[in-house]
Formats: C-alpha cells, structure tokens, sequence
C-alpha cells in the first residue's frame, strides 16, 4: 500500500504546486521574484493598507494560504476577532480559490494545510511583543509549532508606541526567521506622504519592505504596490474580486 | 430506585386548584406562568441558586447544599449519584410560586457530555436564566448552552453568580456576554461591594439599594443608594435607558423630551427586548451568600415570557408536516410533549408540557409516534424527588403523567389529530463500550436498566454484538457512559463488567471503481445466476447513495431492488475492517441475467461479490470521530496544555488569549481522548477544565489504521 501513499502525496504536491504556480500573488513580488519563495526577506516586515471593509484581512488569509501550500508553518495573530471568526476567514477563502481553480478533492487538501496553521488571538489590549514571544518560545519548546510566516491583524497603528512595537517585533522576526505581513486600517482622511504612503503607517514606513494599498476603483479594488517592488507604482496589476474576494491579475483577466 | 414522597396535605390542595372543574373555577392564567430551565457552565452554582430559589418561594422549609457538610445535598439533586458528584445530570421538573406567578423550573445538567438533557430542556422551555460565574466569567460551556438556546429561540435572562469570591467582576462577564455571545447584555443591578465585602445590589430600575438579611438572606431590605455608588448608579442606569429605548417609542419619546420615565416604562421596554431575544437583562448576586435571588424571581417574572408570549408550532403529519401555530388555549384540543422518563417504584414516569388544550386524569390521548390510544392515568406535578398529585395539566404547564409506555419526544394529541412536535435534534453517539453482567440476576436487571435508560436518553444507544455476544452501549462521551454504568449499578442491582471505550470507526472509500461480478451456481437443482456491473464512488451527500442506469433490461427491473438490498447489506460491516460504511455512491449499468436461473437471491449474491470487487479497488480507508476539543486554562498552563493536545494527535487550531484565561481549540481524535480529564487536571493543578463536541469523521492516519488492522486479526482469531 506504500505506493499508493506516495501516489496520494504526489497527486497534492503537484495540485498544490500548480495552484502556487497560478496565484496571482506571486505579482507581488518584484519582477526577478521566485514564486516559491517569500516575498519578504527573512525577518521582513510587509504591509496591506486599507480602509476598514475593503479586503485587507481577505488578502492577508489569501497570503497565509500561499505559504500553507508551499508548506510553510503561518502564525495568524489576531487582535480584533476571535479563533472562530478567523478559522472561517480560512474556509471561505480557500472554498472561493478551490471553486475557482475547480479543485475535485478540496477536504482532503484542507486537512493536508490545517496542520500548518495556528491561530492565536488576543483581546482588546491583552496583545504585547513579550506575551507573543512567551507563546511562540512555549510552542517551539514543546516543538508543537515553528512559524515561518506570522500576520498580525488589528494591530493600532494610530498608538503613539507603534514604533516601539514594530521594533521589539523585528527583533522577534528576526530571531525566529519570520516574514512578518501586517494589515494596516487607513482613514478615508488620511493625506498621504510624499512617498504615497497614508500618514498612519508614514511615520513607521521605514519598518516595512514592502507595501501595498487597497483602493477602491468603480466597482473592483485595485492592490496598489507602494514600497518594495520594482512595478510602476501608478500602475496596479492585481484587483481584489469583490464578489469572491480573491485576488486577480488583470492583465491575465484582460488578455482573457 | 428513587423514592418519591406525597405530602398528604399539599394533595389535597393541588386537588381543590386543579380539579377538572377548576380549570374554570379557580385556575392560574397562563399569563401569571413560567417555564424557565436554569442553564450554566457546571459549578457555576445553579443547583445551589435552584436550592435558593425554592427556599424563597417556600417550596422546601431549610437549605442543604450541594456537597453541603449536612449530607443531604440540594434538593434538585435528587439521585444518590449527583449528590455524591455535585453535579446534576437529570433534569428534575419542579414548580414554586412568586408573587402570584408560578415558575416551573427545570435544573439542567452542566456537563456537555449531557447537552440531551439540556436541549431537551430547552425544548419545552419558555424562558432561561443563563448562570454565569462571577469569577470564571463566559466558559466554553456557557458558550455551547447560549447555541442551544439560540436554536430553540429562547429569551434568556443572565444571573452572575458567585459576586462574593475572590477576583468576582461581573462587569468584565457583562462585557463577556457582549463580545463572547454578541449578547446585547444590559445590567439591571450593580453590586454593592465585591468579593468579601460583597453586601446586596442596586435596582438601576428603582435606583433602591437591596440589602438581604435574616438568617438566610430572606428579609430584603431596601434603602436609598449609598453615596459612593450613586454616580455609578445613575452613569449605568442610563446605559440601561439608552439600550431599553430602542424598543419602546414611548421611552424614547420621554428621554427626548427629559420628562419622567417611570419604572413600568422601562421595564416593559426592557421586557420587549428581552422577547425579541435583542436584550439579555444581567442579574447580580450570590445564591452561596444568599443574596440577588429574591431580584432574580422578579425579574425571572418580568422579563421571561408566559405561555402565552411564546408561538409554539406543531408539524401536521397528514399535510407534509406543514407547520400549525398552537393556541395556548386550555379549551382546545390536546397538543402536548413528552420530554423526559423517568423510572420510579409507581412505573414510568413521563414528563410532560401541554402546549394547547389540557391534559386531564382519566382522558384518553394518542400518541402520534406509535399510532396507539392510551388513557391518563395518575397526573402529578414535581417537586425533584416529592410529588403532588393534580387532576388536569392546562396549556402552558409542566406535569407528569404515571404508567404511561412512550419514548422521550413523544407527541400525545387529542384522538383524531395528527400533529407532532418539532422533533428534536439528536446527535449520533460517537463511542462505545462492551458490557457484560456478572451473572444472571445482573443479565435481566441489565437489560431493564438499558431498556429504561434508551428510551429516557436518545443519545444513548445499546445493542448486542453478533460476534463476541456482548452488550454495547454507545454515547456521546466517557462521562456520560459511566454515568449510565454507575446509575445501573445503583438503580438496578446490575453488576456489569466492562471492556474498553471503542470508538464508533467507519470505513468510506477514495476513488472511483468498476465492478463487473457474475454469480453463478449451478450445483444440481435450480441454478443461480445474476451478473451485475457498474461502478462506486465516494459521495458526500449520503451515507449510501443506490442509482440504476440499467437500459435495455439487461438487469429485468424485478431484480433491481434485490441489487440494491444486496449493496445495501454490505454497509453495516465494511470488507475491511467491519466498520460499518459510509459516504458511498454505487451505479449500476449493466448485467445479465438467465431466464431459468436468475432469482431475488442470486442477484442479491451478485451485488455483494459485485460490492467486494469494487470496494476494494476504490482504495477504501478507515475514518474516526474527530472532536472539537475547547480548554479553558490559566495562560501559566497553555504551553502544557497544548503539549497535551499535541501528544493526542491534536490539530491546535488557534489559542484565544482573555487576560488572565487562555482558550485553546484543537481538533483532537476521539480516540486519543480517553482519559483527558485527568492528565489535564494533573498538568495543570486542576485549574483548566474542558468541553468537547462531535465535529466530523476524518481519515485515520497508516500507523493507526494498521494498528487497527493487526487489533481486527487479533480478535478474529480471538473468536475462532
């Protein structure tokens, strides 16, 4: 029965790496960027900046998704919802992305994920770096989970600390090897600075190597690149479907 | 066996309000009633509020509590095994009176592993008081009882217990309710101190002070708010008006126009909300203390609905179970529910709530599950473990009824109706557990209990195995099994011997696969032929999905339900490993037949070889009980605890951080599970308890399925 195991995987792997192959995230990165490998560097801050409702967490679960199927462990931290809210954040994600890429065997490429994903959430003010390292050295020590990507979601970028922050979680990122990827909530009011960038994550840009915006357009939302990629910064790519949610390349929709 | 106690007196004076010809004299209204379960986490301290309440309400004379040093334990307690566990496992139907009103209540078990019980309960309820602990706030096991009473859209009132322990804040559990239920929950009180100094509650409606002395807490006093909680008072009590307003014009109008807003228009605002299930009212208190219980009466009396306030639907079985609005109205014909069974020295005991019509001694009703007439014998209604004999049950009450042979959810109507209640929801039991008497006195005691137990509790199921010739009986968990065992050792005299918990395992296949199987038998007399082709496939809309795409006649159609039987006979024993199968889709396309040779039988033999050929090419595997594991810890223990689910081939979902608490969900299979509570106790000073629910059946991994494959050739040859 060892063979059909191992025909079992290789009919994953290759699912998975054909959906690696296919997302349009990998429009991301800059222009020479390897799709298996992360955008960020090793201990690399990225960030999705939107108003609330446009799809930042949407995006941030569709990159955890990514890196779930490239095999890597995702730490989803949340400061905003609770586990359950989050687990179905995942579900309905992945549900749109196996509709859309027609995925026969979705359960059993869920199960093969699930594994690698731990959600951790923190109530309103409970979060801070030294709690989250507490629970990250508590997991690596027992060897239940080592993340090679964390998200942070609902983090209060207009606190007055937020540097302090974002730099005890560099120094965390770096010691574990985390590519760190945060959602960022704008205001409608927010002037941006002269490099593009809202005034709320301005005064910290320099934290991040990468940055993108959602922004609405009509009736779809354009993932403007704002930091850390070679595209032309007027010039978007990739749309987020509202109707799905999923991120889309435009060109291949238009070429199509 | 329980002994039950009929107060001679107390008889007599059911008799002279209850009286058939009483229902028109002197009678109730169904307005002045309630029907309220008492639902919480376990040790929360509803036992010990139920044990207060009935004391208040003069039901019983002196309070001994749960666990008490005085032996007798609460008087809801009233099963030898719950007194000695300090726990509640049935629920006892009692009734009490409050200021004119009469307030049934059922006292409804804690642990999940009895979550029967309480939907049951909430079934036939109107109204809850959600208790929660002061201390320990919103638990994993307040969080699956808010679901079942969401399902069964009951309004709920939110009674915080235990203000005067250490670390009490009911403010942080009123904000639990919010955030952790999405409860709109409004405080109705405030606490006049906390923890030791904890002394009475502030009405926010009446802006009075309770204070609650005497012996046990039964005078209460009022006075004017003392000084240093008047801005608090007034700051929550607007909070209180603000949130009520919403649902009464007349409020609105009155705050818009800063004129006087009496009490009466606050509470009724705040009652609207409360039906509508948009406000949860937040009580105070300590029932251990003695104090917030007499306020809890109030406002169990006015903010829960009466019968009346409630629409309740029955299905009409003759018109596709079209749903029929109930009246409530006792001048009706008879509509009414058995809940519960219990066994006592007089027989069966059947609890039951009359929602339409009413149920009279002497009457003649029909149950709609088995078609049968069956005539009222003895009515009572109950007291836990005492019980007053009554003539009639109207609309909107609770009695019981003696000697009546039913199941648990049975509908009795009056004769020539055919409605039947919403049946309710019953989750398939997910392990097992061989038992065999000790002798044979114990054999047909056994038997006895198990009969009695399966008809009380759906969840629990028993048959015996063809095989190793012993009783099984399946559950929803390892508690709720050895609560089974225990009551049968003590009800019934059965001594049974047990084996290992077994999971319920199943066995589905992966993968589509042809069959093409010809039976033939020609061994002198008539032969037998059949051959039948076509293909399986997993499928996960049903357990067993049968279609015929036969064209032609190459299967004559008379034989076609004979393929399905044999299929069909394949599933309750797997070819693999004697699981029963599921999720599985079989075709048939082709097949030929003999017009001498080709009978019933021979096609049923050639749908099972057929069955066997294609089964095992469709790569079949073994799927076990996965459950949703929730551990409620102190943050110091996560780590260990989350070493413990990891070592039971756990899946940690995510760790959800509540201050000093820390909420950790795994996946865990529930075969690993056995004996948890303990190692949990142990890893974490028994601080962190746990809940786990049924959450799906997935695929074992190799190392287990052949472990279970070298345990299944162990016992064949076991029994060879």
């Amino acid at each position: 029965m060892a063979d059909v195991i191992h025909l079992r995987e290789r009919f994953f792997s290759m699912l998975k790496k054909d959906l690696i192959f296919r997302n349009p995230l990998r429009a991301m990165g800059s222009e020479d960027h390897d799709p298996n490998e992360e955008i960020l560097p090793v201990g690399g801050f990225g960030a999705v900046l939107a108003r609330a409702g446009l799809g930042k967490t949407s995006l941030l679960v569709q990159l955890a998704l990514d890196g779930l199927l490239r095999g890597r462990n995702v730490l989803h931290v949340s400061l905003a919802d609770p586990v359950r809210k989050v687990c179905l954040w995942y579900e309905e994600v992945f549900r749109n992305i196996a509709a859309q890429y027609r995925i026969q065997q979705m359960e059993q490429m869920w199960e093969t994920i699930l594994p690698h994903r731990l959600i951790m959430t923190f109530g309103k003010g409970g979060f801070s770096v030294p709690k989250l390292e507490e629970r990250l050295s508590d997991l690596a020590e027992q060897d239940i989970f080592l993340p090679k990507i964390m998200l942070i979601d609902g983090l209060a970028f207009e606190s007055d600390d937020i540097a302090g922050t974002l730099s005890e979680l560099k120094a965390l990122a770096a010691a574990y090897g985390l590519h760190v990827w945060f959602a960022v909530r704008t205001h409608r009011d927010d002037p941006p600075g002269p490099d593009g960038m809202p005034a709320t994550v301005g005064r910290v840009a320099d934290f991040f190597d990468v940055a993108f915006q959602l922004k609405p357009d009509g009736s779809s939302i354009l993932v403007q690149p704002l930091k850390g990629t070679t595209k032309d910064a007027d010039r978007s790519d990739l749309i987020l479907d509202p109707s799905t949610m999923l991120i889309r390349d435009l060109a291949a929709t238009q070429s199509a | 066996m329980r002994d039950f106690f009929i107060p001679e007196k107390t008889v007599l004076d059911r008799d002279r309000r209850f009286s058939e010809k009483g229902v028109k004299k002197k009678m109730i209204s169904n307005k002045n009633v309630r029907n309220i379960g008492i639902s919480a986490h376990i040790d929360s301290g509803k036992t010990t509020l139920t044990e207060r309440v009935l004391f208040y309400t003069k039901r019983i004379h002196a309070i001994h509590d749960v666990k008490g040093k005085d032996g007798v334990g609460a008087t809801m307690d009233s099963m030898e095994l719950e007194r000695e566990r300090g726990i509640t496992i049935a629920s006892a139907a009692t009734f009490c009176e409050w200021n004119g009103h009469e307030i049934n209540i059922i006292d409804t078990p804690g642990h999940v592993d009895f979550t029967i019980e309480v939907e049951r309960a909430l079934r036939v309820l109107d109204g809850a008081v959600l208790v929660l602990c002061a201390v320990g706030g919103v638990q994993s096991q307040s969080i699956t009882v808010d679901q079942q009473m969401k399902r069964y859209r009951v309004p709920r009132i939110a009674f915080i217990n235990k203000c005067d322990r250490s670390g009490a804040n009911p403010f942080r559990v009123v904000k639990q309710l919010k955030e952790k239920l999405g409860h709109n929950a409004v405080a109705m009180q405030i606490p006049i101190g906390l923890e030791a100094d904890f002394k009475g509650v502030v009405d926010l409606i009446s802006m009075k002070a309770l204070f609650f002395e005497g012996d046990n807490g039964e005078i209460v006093r009022e006075a004017e708010i003392p000084e240093t909680l008047l801005d608090e008072a007034r700051e929550r009590r607007e909070e209180l008006v603000d949130a009520a307003s919403l649902f009464s014009d007349e409020l609105t109008e009155a705050i818009l126009e800063e004129a006087d807003i009496s009490e009466a228009m606050i509470a009724d605002a705040v009652k609207k909300g409360a039906l509508a299930r948009e406000i949860t009212p937040v009580f105070m208190g300590s029932a251990y203390k003695n104090k917030g219980v007499q306020p809890l009466l109030d406002g169990v009396v006015q903010f829960l609905p009466s019968p009346d306030e409630v629409k309740n639907f029955a299905l009409e079985m003759t018109d596709q179970e079209k749903e029929v609005a109930l009246t409530s109205d006792p001048a009706d014909r008879l509509v009414s529910l058995a809940f519960k069974l219990e066994d006592g020295p007089y027989g069966q005991l059947t609890y039951v709530r009359v929602y339409q019509g009413t149920l009279a001694k002497g009457d003649t009703i029909y149950n709609v599950r088995t078609g049968k007439k069956v005539k009222v014998g003895r009515l009572v209604r109950m007291h836990a473990n005492q019980m007053e004999e009554i003539e009639t049950v109207p609309a909107g009450f609770i009695g019981a009824m003696f000697g009546i042979d039913c199941a648990s959810g049975d509908t009795f109507v009056h004769q020539g109706m055919e409605l039947t209640m919403t049946s309710m929801y019953v989750p398939e039991p997910v392990i097992s557990l061989a038992i065999v008497p000790k002798d044979n006195k114990a054999q047909i005691n056994m038997s006895k209990a198990l009969n009695r137990f399966t008809k009380e509790d759906p969840t629990l199921r028993t048959y015996v195995n063809d095989e190793t010739n012993e009783t099984i009986i399946s559950g929803m968990g390892e508690l709720h099994l050895e609560v089974y065992l225990e009551r049968m050792r003590r009800e019934y005299n059965a001594d049974v011997d047990t084996g290992m918990p077994q999971v319920a395992y199943r066995e589905t296949i992966t993968q589509l696969a042809e069959f093409n199987y010809i039976h033939k038998k020609q061994t002198g007399g008539a032969g037998q032929f059949g051959r039948v082709g076509g293909y399986m496939e997993p499928t996960a809309e049903a357990d067993f999905i049968f279609e015929n795409k036969v064209v032609g006649g190459a299967i004559p159609t008379q034989f076609i339900p004979a393929c399905e039987k044999g299929f069909r006979n394949c599933l309750p024993k797997g070819p693999k490993l004697g699981f029963p199968v599921a999720n599985v889709k079989v075709v048939i396309n082709d097949g030929s037949s003999h017009s001498v040779d080709s009978s019933e039988m021979a096609f049923q033999a050639a749908a099972r070889g057929a069955f066997l050929e294609g089964y095992n090419k469709a790569k079949p595997v073994i799927l076990e009980p996965i459950m949703k594991v929730t551990v409620e810890t102190p943050t110091e223990f996560q780590g260990a605890v989350m070493g413990t689910l990891n070592q039971r081939r756990g899946i940690i979902l995510g760790t959800q951080d509540e201050g000093p608490m820390c909420v950790i969900e795994a996946e865990v299979p529930l075969s690993d599970m056995f004996g948890y509570s303990t190692v949990l106790r142990s890893s974490t000073q028994g601080k962190a308890q746990f809940t786990m629910e049924f959450s799906a059946y997935k695929q074992v991994p190799k190392s287990i399925a052949e472990e279970l494959i070298k345990k299944a050739a162990e016992g064949k040859k076991h029994v060879a």
